[in-house]
């Protein structure tokens, strides 16, 4: 692999289900384009129903493709070498309830080729740490909460040292302490330098951790494109405070909806004799936009490779 | 390659053996096979061979039960409660997977199958029996009898339901030992009909009577290595066959 290479390049994802008997067509994918760089956290949202599971699926070849290319760490295809480099987690944590916790991300760590003997149960030992479980090691998964199981399969998703981790839902059936640890763990994986693409519907959740978004809607892809390009692109204005001269105590707010009544505001309250205290720029929250995105087609958010996002009319 | 496959066989040889079903059908064998020895004092002058004829047949019905009952989940279950999700995600083929799984259960009847035979022998040394190689020999042919049942039953597992799959393979084990019949029939039959039907039914069924060595320790009949050895590739052919086929299906299956 290169190192200018992106780990995943994703072009023209098409995937289309039949119903069974009635041999409906059910469009779950329309197009799909998007690419993950290393080292980066990747968030991807979309309503229920949108075609995230599906388009993770169709990553790891669970489920196969109508059409599109799918680009490995520059290379076509899902090899075996590929797959050793992915870490995983599904979005419902269901696994072996016989094994042990400590026997899971063994057997996990086995399956890789990457990691074993002594490794592999350090490294066992030292994730049950990290996802606070070392208390559990020993007591078969079956008698380990929701919370439990997510972390655990966090923890066999990182067993191997991957490259490239995929997270669905990774936050799902979590406590506040427990999405905070896993908003830990994502951000210590990254910064090791494992790009990182998890899809959520926790909106706050990828508003923080995410440098990038892939968005889709109904089986198309809306935006890909930086968090923070998507934030400032659906800004709502700026928030000026500022005290006149004839009331100093008083501190007076008003939002305007462009630069230009910035300008024009500033030039009055400075003109009156009057003090700017603050500008602030105010910016929708990815909830707010994300909301806008799945109920507004009007509206609806596009990027291009490489381009800022722009708001489609 | 094979790492992968033994680290799958390993994890479903643990799987099944931590599974109370696994001890429900145990218990069972264990009982027809104490059962023989109770059977076998209904003969007045025979019966040690009744004891050992039966104790036999109680193996084999159990090895079967376990390979029909056992198999026919082994692969649903891993797609039911979306385990094989993160298994596929790993750096296996799904050959391997279904490698893995077949030889994972193939161990746990290898060694309940022993577990039994050792109970059976136990037994038959209570009441002096003559033991010789026939012994392993009838042993030998319940086990590639298993091993083909196994990978029949994973054949239908990657289309039918858990039920249908107990179906199908339980029509095939009954099928499969009695081609015999079913071929003197079709001979003697008048239909055209019941002659083309009756002679698909025998080429897709395995003759499962040509690993049936259980009367030669009874009997003391004499078994031809040569004859043992034909069946062992017939027996091998087979469940090939049907693994690849199975591979085949599962390769381009779609986990939604």
């Amino acid at each position: 692999m290169s190192s200018s290479a992106p780990v995943l390049q994703v072009r023209g994802l098409k995937k289309t289900f039949i119903t069974p008997f009635r041999r409906l067509r059910v469009p779950a994918l329309k197009k799909i384009d998007f690419q993950i760089n290393a080292g980066e956290i990747t968030g991807f949202l979309g309503a229920n129903g949108a075609g995230k599971t599906t388009t993770i699926k169709c990553l790891l070849e669970l489920a196969f493709p109508d059409e599109g290319e799918i680009t490995y760490f520059g290379q076509k295809g899902l090899s075996l070498e590929a797959k050793a480099r992915i870490g995983f987690l599904p979005e419902r944590p269901y696994f072996y309830e016989h094994l042990t916790g400590l026997e899971f991300l063994q057997f996990y760590g086995q399956l890789s080729g990457r990691i074993r003997g002594v490794d592999l149960r350090r490294r066992a030992e030292e994730l049950l740490e990290r996802v606070k479980l070392q208390h559990a090691g020993t007591r078969p998964l079956r008698g380990y909460s929701k919370g439990m199981l997510q972390r655990i399969g966090i923890a066999q998703a990182l067993i191997h040292r991957p490259d490239f981790v995929i997270l669905d839902e990774p936050m799902t059936g979590l406590d506040p302490d427990g999405r905070f640890e896993v908003r830990e763990i994502i951000r210590e994986v990254a910064k090791q330098g494992t790009a990182v693409f998890f899809s959520s519907h926790l909106l706050p959740d990828a508003e923080q951790l995410c440098r990038r978004l892939v968005i889709v809607k109904k089986g198309e892809m809306v935006f890909e494109g930086g968090t923070h390009e998507l934030l400032d692109q659906v800004q709502r204005g700026w928030l000026i405070h500022w005290r006149s001269p004839e009331n100093p105590n008083e501190l007076k707010s008003e939002t305007v909806a462009d630069l230009v009544n910035l300008q024009v505001q500033i030039d009055a309250v400075r003109k009156r004799g009057g003090q700017i205290e603050d500008v602030t720029r105010v910016r929708a929250s990815l909830e707010e936009i994300f909301m806008k995105i799945g109920f507004e087609d009007s509206a609806l958010l596009k990027s291009q490779q490489g381009r800022s996002p722009e708001v489609v009319r | 390659m094979f790492q992968s496959v033994y680290v799958i066989a390993r994890n479903t040889f643990r799987e099944v053996i931590r599974d109370r079903i696994l001890y429900g059908l145990a218990v069972f064998g264990v009982m027809l096979v104490m059962f023989a020895l109770a059977l076998g004092q209904l003969s007045f002058s025979d019966h040690v061979r009744l004891t050992a004829n039966f104790g036999f047949t109680a193996i084999h019905i159990s090895s079967a039960i376990l390979s029909i009952f056992i198999g026919s989940t082994l692969v649903s279950r891993e797609i039911e409660k979306q385990t094989i999700l993160t298994l596929l995600a790993r750096p296996i083929s799904r050959t391997q997977f279904i490698l893995g799984k077949a030889m994972g259960l193939m161990g746990v009847i290898l060694c309940v199958d022993l577990g039994l035979a050792l109970i059976l022998a136990l037994i038959l040394a209570g009441i002096d029996f003559e033991f010789s190689v026939n012994f392993g020999v009838a042993m030998f042919g319940v086990l590639i009898e298993a091993l083909l049942l196994v990978s029949l039953t994973l054949f239908y597992g990657t289309f039918a339901k858990p039920f249908m799959t107990v179906v199908f393979s339980a029509a095939s084990f009954l099928l499969g030992h009695w081609i015999s019949s079913l071929d003197f029939f079709v001979e003697k039959s008048q239909s055209e009909g019941f002659r083309i039907v009756g002679g698909l039914l025998m080429r897709a069924v395995p003759n499962l009577e040509a690993f049936n060595w259980r009367s030669a320790p009874v009997y003391n009949l004499q078994v031809a290595p040569g004859e043992v050895l034909v069946a062992l590739f017939y027996g091998l052919a087979w469940s090939l066959i049907l693994l690849s086929a199975t591979s085949i299906i599962f390769r381009r299956r779609d986990f939604v």
